[in-house]
């Protein structure tokens, strides 16, 4: 035996033979045909795949009906597969709740549109009120008992009537002591 | 490669004598005899394709009857007659996908698939676990959903299509309308994982005679 019929095929040489002995290198398949512990190892591989074969074969029943050729001339039509009643029961219970829940998603979203508009013009509304109260306010800020005090309420005291009512200290001279000597 | 090759290079069928090919000219031509012909050929084994992978004797019935009814109206429409095989497998691939395809939209809506439910025969063989088949069976197919659940989608159609509904590599990538290269990768990559499954290539060697 030579050097070279001693080298043994690799396993990947192996599964490679026996996918298709044609497709591994002329070296190979010489080896292959001549060495026998090669040949050993492709033919047990090879057994036990005609084994599974046979017991998948064996192991699987038999069709108990025959097949069924459609009558000739014959205009009914086959159902689809999706044809039954259980199924369709399912499928128009399924598309009623969807449109049910799309019908009212709809309504709450424009209710709650609407509610939004007359949160906000009612606010608009309070706002306004607001700044009628500010701008009142800023025009005068003390309270209505105050006004008469302040003279706000009497337009027609004029300062002519003030001095009148509260004189001026400049005049008066009693309060800076006696001999009429101004302050 | 001599046991994959002896189910490879077998015409379809050949074994019953029958030329498929002719069969299918004239179910073509509007023979419901030679398509009724075809569907006893071919019902069985795509009944199997369709029950390795839905595990369901009674989805596996209800896929299969579909696929022929639709193969037999759509028949008009193949071009290789001797394509018919992959044509009709690839019919299967597609039904099956899109039974997944459905079974998962019925999950979103939890709707009861009482099409899926469990046959009565399957439940009465897993309530009898003395009968040693049943267990025997039962072991197998677990170890085979566990090695499939570890291969990538792709990977698993194409394993599955050449070592257990027997398909050449070429009707595979007609099938799957892949390139043959394409095929062979998955199938490498495949293989690899089914190397490393020690479980199952347990079970089988040990099972051997």
């Amino acid at each position: 035996m030579t050097k070279k019929k001693e080298a043994h095929l690799k396993e990947a040489d192996l599964l490679q033979a026996v996918v298709d002995e044609a497709d591994l290198p002329a070296s190979l398949q010489e080896h292959l045909k001549a060495c026998r512990l090669c040949r050993h190892e492709k033919d047990r591989l090879e057994l036990a795949l005609a084994e599974l074969g046979d017991r998948a074969e064996h192991f699987a029943p038999s069709p108990m009906k025959r097949v069924a050729l459609p009558v000739r001339g014959s205009t009914r039509r086959a159902l689809p597969w999706y044809w039954n009643w259980r199924r369709t029961l399912v499928a128009g219970m399924v598309t009623a709740v969807a449109a049910v829940i799309v019908v009212y998603g709809a309504i709450s979203v424009k209710n709650l549109e609407e509610a939004e508009l007359a949160a906000l013009t009612q606010e608009m509304w309070e706002d306004d009120l607001f700044m009628i109260e500010v701008s009142a306010l800023s025009e005068n800020a003390l309270p209505l008992f105050c006004s008469d005090v302040s003279g706000e309420s009497y337009p027609d005291f004029d300062e002519e009537f003030i001095d009148f009512v509260v004189p001026s200290t400049e005049t008066d001279l009693v309060s800076c002591g006696g001999g009429g000597v101004k302050c | 490669m001599e046991h994959l090759d002896q189910a490879q290079s077998q015409p379809p069928l050949a074994g019953n004598g029958v030329q498929v090919t002719s069969l299918v000219k004239l179910a073509r031509d509007g023979d419901r005899a030679a398509f009724g012909r075809l569907v006893e050929l071919f019902q069985e084994p795509i009944f199997r394709m369709v029950y390795y992978r839905t595990r369901s004797r009674m989805d596996a019935e209800d896929l299969t009857q579909d696929i022929f009814v639709k193969a037999f109206k759509s028949l008009a429409k193949l071009r290789d007659l001797e394509r018919f095989r992959p044509w009709l497998f690839r019919m299967a691939v597609n039904r099956v996908t899109d039974f997944y395809r459905k079974k998962r939209l019925l999950a979103i809506f939890k709707t009861r698939d009482h099409d899926s439910e469990a046959d009565p025969k399957d439940v009465e063989a897993q309530q009898d676990p003395s009968a040693l088949d049943d267990v025997i069976k039962e072991e197998f197919w677990k170890l085979v959903t566990s090695f499939s659940n570890t291969l990538s989608r792709r990977e698993k159609e194409v394993f599955f299509l050449r070592f257990m509904d027997h398909l050449s590599i070429r009707e595979i990538a007609q099938v799957l309308d892949k390139s043959e290269s394409a095929v062979k990768t998955h199938l490498y990559r495949g293989l690899k994982k089914f190397k490393e499954d020690a479980s199952l290539l347990q079970l089988l060697e040990a099972s051997r005679p």
